[in-house]
């Protein structure tokens, strides 16, 4: 999320400047690789670029691809093969053993949908999206390739889940649409990327749109593989409490790119001068607002150094289907608050109890406030992830368990 | 004016729109194969060949029956150094090059080497130049070859050819050069600078890509070439394989040009790129030109203190193109080779650009690429000091 901030951020910057772009979009890899497909960079056409889609290796080759895309003004997929070597030619040695397909469209800022939009508006979706990216596999020059698509949930049968992009794209594809959507359902279902290469127009497109012969000559029924990206909302934190401690948790949530908000009593504590780049709240835990605040999305610190502060506000908590709550302090402190709040006849669901870390954070053997503030961040993101908090090192197989088989509607995905 | 203009013809020149009109007919209606003898496409196949290889000849001083065609320079050098290297087993086994030879000299050396020959890689002074002294001071009597290049590709340094090739001719030496990047530009003349083997190539004379020449001294010492290439007994024998028709004609045509423009040329582009080369010394501070005292009249290298020339040519892309050397090694990050032998340190190498100008360049672009260069490099700089 913070990397398409970025690139948003930069394609503006870019656009005041005169300047044109180019997205490069990691949209599948097979075999190890350290960026996952979704990874996304901005090239810019002096050479300047925003984000990454490797650890570095793939950059100079993609920054001289996306360079002439930007002259040629049509999208290219470049496959980095590094299973043989064969790429050490063009002074790529990655050390990694996989295959990466990196999209590199060129962006007009003229037109009224391009992929900054649809990542724009991604980003502005308080809840899961999906982010449909087109490529061929056979034709790495095929112009329907690009980020094409955005559904939210719930608007997926819905024939106007495609009025977020232009109309010729719509038309263009039109032939796969009817699968396209129940795949996105699908993805919705399971809560994870899907790969899926489309061949042939729809049987009912076919005979609503276009006759047998159209289909035979048609270009647009060619195969096309859709990157149908799982997209979650920022993970945004909320925290109780404004004293020293906080100030590294603050800092490292804004290199994470999470949204910040914190509420505490004392003026004199919580404020901006203190705090930059997070939202403010003064007011007791009773009174805060938090509708706007807290959801499925947000991680909890109750980080106050004040007893019934914290207390009040766990009280406040178990009113949202928050995702993970973390309490700062002995494990004492946390089950004489549980007992008390359970006597005074709040309740949380199992769903809530298994969200719920007291004492916070990992055991990484944190003193300082910044080491907590480090072990807290951590533990936040393994919530939210399926990670185990253990060393890798300890941890038997791959690092990145990624499903990037790519499926065939032939194979009867969609049903 | 067109943007990005084309300032790397060093690297590779556009054909000449003349070339490639007398190419077009050979691929549609005159079709024949030159080596078919019984009807008359073969006939004229053969025949384009044939006074094509004597423009082609005419432009190096040469008797045409001494050309044969290959599919570039690095084709003509690895058949030379190979070829002369086999037949001179006997004689010796010591070549002397140079440290600032094109790769296709130094890979086949280096080939050569792994097969049993000794090669000296001579240093150069800081001008980039191999002086004849070094030459004579690495002879020795197993040497049955000089391997030395006309003029540099990076830096458009020209070497004491004539001097060198009359010092190689009183030893019996056979002197091989390289002139692919003089030919075409300057005058070179076989018999004038006592050369015995020559390689050069179409695509950086405004003719095509994929055809090249050698020539070959009749009765020079040592030389019975022995071909890369077997089958057929195309070329003498030295180069098997159906001849590229259209190619050579477009060689031909482009030689022809060439003997008749390229002092025009060279007349018009020099003061282009001196008034360059000025501008960048008098405005830009440390600016430094890598090889001055005797160069090809429309090749400018030089250095820009604190700027990385990747990033410079990349961010000027969209106006120029420009390059960091040879084309061949500019995918990977490694320093040129040949300023690294004029003393440069990998650093000091990593700041400088090739810039070469030709034909079809016009003066009000080189002014435009001269501005936006000083631009760009006073931003950098000013970016690379923050």
């Amino acid at each position: 999320m913070k990397e398409i901030k970025q690139i948003i951020e930069a394609f503006e910057q870019a656009r005041m400047g005169g300047w044109k772009t180019a997205l490069a979009t990691v949209v599948h890899v097979e075999g190890s690789s350290y960026r996952a497909p979704g990874a996304r960079m901005l090239i810019r056409e002096d050479g300047l670029l925003t984000s990454a889609i490797s650890g570095g290796c793939l950059e100079g080759d993609a920054l001289r691809k996306a360079l002439m895309v930007i002259m040629q003004g049509r999208p290219l997929l470049v496959t980095y093969n590094t299973t043989d070597g064969a790429d050490e030619a063009i002074g790529i040695h990655l050390g990694c053993n996989g295959v990466i397909r990196v999209l590199i469209e060129p962006i007009d800022p003229e037109t009224s949908i391009h992929p900054i939009i649809l990542l724009k508006k991604a980003v502005e979706q308080k809840e899961e999206v999906v982010l449909v990216t087109l490529f061929s596999l056979e034709n790495y020059r095929d112009t329907r390739q690009g980020t094409r698509l955005l559904v939210k949930k719930g608007d997926v049968l819905n024939e106007t889940a495609f009025h977020l992009t232009c109309k010729s794209d719509h038309q263009r594809l039109s032939c796969f649409e009817s699968r396209m959507l129940k795949d996105i359902k699908k993805v919705f279902e399971v809560a994870q990327s899907l790969f899926i290469t489309y061949q042939g127009a729809d049987q009912q497109g076919t005979a609503k749109e276009m006759s047998a012969t159209d289909y035979q000559s048609d270009p647009m029924s060619d195969p096309i593989t859709a990157f149908l990206e799982y997209v979650k909302p920022a993970i945004s934190l909320v925290i109780a409490g404004a004293g020293n401690d906080v100030i590294p948790v603050v800092q490292m949530a804004g290199w994470m790119g999470w949204e910040t908000t914190l509420i505490d009593g004392r003026p004199n504590y919580a404020h901006a001068g203190r705090f930059s780049g997070c939202q403010i709240i003064v007011a007791a835990p009773e009174s805060a607002y938090l509708d706007e605040v807290v959801g499925s999305r947000s991680a909890c610190l109750l980080m106050s150094h004040n007893y019934d502060y914290d207390k009040a506000m766990l009280r406040r908590l178990s009113e949202y289907p928050v995702t993970y709550i973390g309490m700062l302090g002995p494990r004492k402190k946390f089950e004489r608050i549980m007992r008390e709040l359970k006597a005074e006849g709040v309740s949380f669901s199992d769903e809530q109890l298994s969200g719920l870390y007291g004492p916070v954070g990992l055991d990484i053997g944190a003193e300082t406030a910044e080491e907590i503030a480090c072990s807290v961040i951590a533990e936040i993101n393994m919530a939210f992830s399926t990670g185990t908090g253990k060393p890798l090192s300890t941890l038997p197989g791959r690092i990145h368990h990624r499903d990037t088989d790519i499926l065939n509607t032939v194979q009867g995905i969609s049903k | 004016m067109n943007l990005p203009i084309y300032l790397d013809y060093n690297a590779t020149t556009p054909c000449d729109p003349r070339v490639v009109a007398d190419m077009l007919p050979y691929f549609t209606e005159h079709c024949g194969n030159a080596a078919s003898k019984d009807h008359s496409f073969g006939w004229m196949a053969g025949d384009a060949v044939e006074s094509a290889r004597e423009e082609v000849a005419q432009l190096v001083g040469a008797s045409s029956r001494n050309i044969i065609f290959t599919s570039g320079a690095t084709e003509a050098v690895n058949t030379a150094l190979k070829g002369i290297a086999t037949a001179n087993v006997r004689k010796g086994n010591h070549i002397i090059t140079a440290k600032t030879e094109h790769r296709s000299v130094l890979d086949s050396c280096a080939y050569l080497e792994e097969n049993g020959c000794r090669v000296t890689y001579l240093d150069v002074g800081n001008d980039g130049i191999v002086s004849v002294e070094s030459v004579e001071n690495a002879l020795t009597p197993d040497t049955f070859c000089i391997a030395l290049m006309y003029a540099n590709n990076e830096t458009g340094v020209i070497n004491p050819i004539q001097e060198i090739g009359a010092f190689a001719k009183e030893h019996g030496i056979c002197f091989f050069c390289d002139a692919t990047q003089a030919a075409g530009k300057i005058a070179v003349d076989v018999n004038r600078d006592n050369m015995d083997v020559v390689a050069f190539s179409a695509h950086k004379m405004y003719g095509p890509k994929g055809i090249g020449a050698l020539y070959i001294r009749e009765g020079a010492p040592g030389i019975n070439i022995s071909p890369l290439i077997h089958g057929g007994g195309h070329e003498r024998g030295l180069r098997s394989g159906t001849l590229n028709v259209p190619g050579i004609v477009g060689f031909g045509k482009a030689a022809s040009l060439c003997r008749q423009e390229m002092l025009r040329d060279s007349t018009r582009l020099q003061p282009l790129r001196d008034l360059m080369e000025e501008k960048f010394l008098n405005e830009i501070p440390g600016a430094l030109v890598n090889g001055r005292k005797d160069r090809l009249p429309h090749v400018l290298n030089i250095s820009f203190p604190d700027t990385d020339n990747e990033q410079l040519l990349l961010s000027l892309s969209k106006y120029l193109a420009m390059s960091r050397g040879s084309a061949c090694s500019s995918n990977t990050q490694k320093p040129s080779h040949v300023l690294k032998a004029m003393g440069l340190t990998d650093e000091q190498a990593g700041h400088a650009i090739r810039i070469s100008l030709g034909r079809f360049n016009t003066a009000e672009e080189v002014l435009f690429a001269t501005d936006v260069i000083k631009k760009a490099v006073q931003k950098k700089r000013t970016a690379f000091a923050e």
